[in-house]
Formats: C-alpha cells, structure tokens, sequence
C-alpha cells in the first residue's frame, strides 16, 4: 500500500525558522527538512494528503503570511505538491547491493536475481519501511552471534526474534537450522515485512506476532533456547524481565542495538537478572553482546 | 584525504521515534543514504529525550556515508515547556494562551546560542521573543 503525502516547500528565513517549524508541526507535519535547491534553501514539511485537504493548505499559507508579517518580513513564498512515498523508497534502493555478512550469509535485495548456486546462505530481503537490511552494524553483530550459537544443527532450537523488522535476523536463524522461530514487532509494518519476506525466503514456518515478548508469554509452555533482540537500550532495558522468564535455564540471549558507552547499563541489568555476559563485539559505535543464563 | 560533503541536511524530528516516512525518506533517500540506519542512529541517540524535538544536521558524503550531529530543541517547544502549554494559540494577535518572562527568555535565548542567528543573548532573547508571539505567548 502507498501513502501519498503533500510536499510543502516554504523559503528559508534563518530569524523566521522556529517560527515556520512551529506552524508546521502545529499543523500536523512530524519533522522538516532543510534543503538546497538551486543555491537557495527550502524548509520541507510533509504530511499524509488523507489527513489534510488543498483548503487546509491555503489556511496554513495565511497563518504564515501573518507570522512573517508580524516579524517585518513580506518574503513568504510557499508552494505545495503531491508525492508518493514511491518517489523515495525507491531512490535510495537503487544503491542498495548484495552484501556478505560474517562467514556464512550474503543477503540480497529482493529486486536483484540471486545466482543458483552459492557457497553462502543467500537471504532475500525487502524492507519496506521496516527496519533490517544487513547494512546496519547491529544486523551484521547480531547475524554473526547467530552464526557463532546456531552451529550445531543437531539440537533443535526454538528461537525469539523480539522487535523482528524486516525478519532478517527470524530467515536467519531459521536458515541456521532452528527449528521454531518466533518474532515479534510492535510496528504493524514490521511484521508484515516478515511476513512477506519469510515468503520470499521459503520460510513460511515463522511465527510472526504483532506485539513484543508479552504476546509470547501467552503461549502456554513456550520457553526459547535462545533470544535475539536488536532494537535500542532503553527498549531492551524493560524486556530483561520477561526474556528470563520466557528463558529456557540454559539460554542465551544476542541484544543489539546498542551504543558501547550504553553497554554497560545493560551487562548490569542482565547480570542482576542472573545472566552472564559471555561477549561484547564491538562495530563503530555499536555493540552487542552475548548473554548465557547462569545455571 | 577528506571525503567531500554532497549535501547538508537538516531535519527536526520526533527524539526516539525517526522512521524512513517523510521527512526522512525523501530528503536522504535523494542522496541514497541508508536510510534505516539513519534512523538507528539518530533514535538511540535521542532515545532518553523522548517527547521532545531534536534537530539532526546531517553531512551526506559522495561515497553516501553520513554523518550528524544533533542541535538544540526548536524555540516553541523550550517555550511550551517554560510557560507549560502543550500548543500554542492559532490566533496569536486574538488569543493569548500564556505568560512569558524576560528571565525565561534568556534561559532559552543561552540554551539556543549555539544554533541561533545571533551575535549576542540580547539578538537571541529578541528571536525567541518572536516565536512567543507568534505561538500567542505575551512577553511580561
């Protein structure tokens, strides 16, 4: 499904930009854009065209006439247009190219032909508007811990994927020989990428759920081997508890999403909740570490 | 040798809640920037200011690497946390919807020095004295 969006463009005043950022958001636009357009700038707002009418657009454009008049400035020169989200989603994938991660994966844009034979599990992925595409240092850690827990295919696993995203990390567990895979998102968008991108895949056991890990808390008897969660500190601080029930006594957890001067916070809550760290890798500024329940 | 910048942007996003929906889609997605990793990025950046707007400026490299650097929050939203209003008037020059003192204006006038257009708290104090105005806010 495509959302189409009214573009406002609005000529850039360096007194008059909080101003202009106030009216927009008041008007309902989450976040502007400052761009260069011909050696001028241009402040960008958007927002969904089903929420807002071309009426509601020539209202917004008197509103503003009055704030740069009321600050001496007669300057105003405001336009808007109709985009689909199309116009973008589709710019930046041009760039996006089949990538090896760790020893064993390459994943691919799912608009690019795999070849037929390859010494690499290849994964096939289109994001939508979901996080996970294996370029992100996160995705590539938490791949590689998969690949270092998941090497010993004769022990049938049963794995969570907490804030799956695209389903990159859930395909890859599964192509690593888990034999259950449960994920989860609370972005309806995520899930449906999984989704789709577990079809892709032909990986169509994956039990995708829309929630977090509460929703697996109602599985009667559910327990994980393992956990792999790569979403963001302050998220994963409040899901400790419920993975170390959701734990099997000798599970391990792969968290991800998480800056170095943050990993801290969370080796202290894991250890409290009586994990213990058994790695940190490190990429950039991002880190991810590996817990093992302590028995 | 340093890699040249192809764009600078500049967006003022929700802190903690970035997403490739516009603004972000189009304006990175032009210079084929990884626009979820972006996204990453700023959230966990911005993840402990949850509920306020946080201004990013990005530097677009011609490799599509990317830098940012976070800046200070808007002036109407420091406003509405000073006068304690959760929106402003639409109708300034009618209906007035709070109170403003020249001591808070100051305060937000020294937070805002950095990004602001101004040599001097005094310019400052005047541009933020603006925004109040406009939001319907008197300044006492």
């Amino acid at each position: 499904m495509t959302t189409s969006w009214w573009e406002i463009k609005i000529n850039y005043i360096p007194e008059l930009e909080d101003n202009i950022f106030w009216r927009l958001q008041e008007f309902g636009c989450q976040g502007t854009a400052l761009a260069k357009e011909k050696d001028a700038w241009f402040i960008k707002a958007y927002i969904p065209t089903i929420t807002k009418e071309a009426m509601d657009l020539a209202a917004l454009s008197l509103w503003l006439k009055q704030d740069f008049i009321l600050e001496g400035d007669n300057s105003l020169d405001i336009s808007w247009k109709i985009i689909d989200d199309e116009d973008w989603a589709s710019s930046w994938k041009n760039h996006w190219q089949p990538m090896e991660i760790g020893d064993r994966f390459c994943i691919y844009p799912a608009w690019i032909e795999p070849p037929k034979e390859s010494d690499r599990i290849i994964i096939r992925l289109d994001p939508g508007s979901a996080f996970g595409t294996g370029v992100h240092a996160t995705t590539q850690l938490c791949l590689e811990s998969l690949e270092m827990r998941l090497d010993e295919p004769e022990k049938e696993l049963v794995i969570a994927d907490i804030g799956c995203g695209s389903g990159i990390l859930s395909i890859g567990a599964r192509f690593l020989g888990a034999k259950q895979v449960y994920a989860t998102d609370i972005d309806p968008l995520a899930t449906l990428a999984t989704k789709e991108n577990s079809e892709l895949n032909q990986v169509n056991d994956i039990q995708v759920f829309d929630g977090s890990i509460d929703q697996l808390k109602l599985i009667p008897g559910l327990k994980f081997d393992g956990i792999v969660c790569n979403i963001l500190a302050e998220v994963i601080k409040t899901l400790i508890p419920d993975m170390t029930e959701m734990i099997k006594p000798d599970g391990w957890v792969i968290l991800s999403g998480i800056l170095v001067d943050q990993s801290i916070d969370i080796s202290t809550i894991l250890e409290k909740n009586g994990w213990m760290i058994a790695s940190l890798w490190k990429r950039g500024e991002w880190c991810c570490l590996n817990g093992r329940r302590r028995q | 040798m340093a890699k040249k910048v192809v764009a600078l942007i500049k967006l003022a996003l929700p802190a903690g809640k970035a997403n490739p929906a516009p603004p972000v889609g189009p304006a990175l997605g032009q210079h084929g920037v990884n626009i979820m990793a972006f996204c990453k990025e700023y959230n966990a950046k911005t993840a402990s200011q949850t509920g306020m707007i946080i201004p990013v400026e990005i530097s677009v490299f011609e490799d599509r690497s990317f830098t940012f650097i976070l800046k200070t929050p808007p002036a109407s939203e420091l406003i509405k946390i000073a006068v304690g209003i959760k929106t402003g008037s639409k109708e300034p020059n009618r209906n007035k919807v709070a109170k403003i003192t020249k001591a808070q204006l100051r305060e937000i006038a020294q937070t805002k020095m950095p990004d602001l257009n101004a040599n001097d708290i005094e310019a400052g104090m005047k541009i933020i004295a603006g925004t109040a105005r406009n939001m319907g806010v008197t300044v006492v």
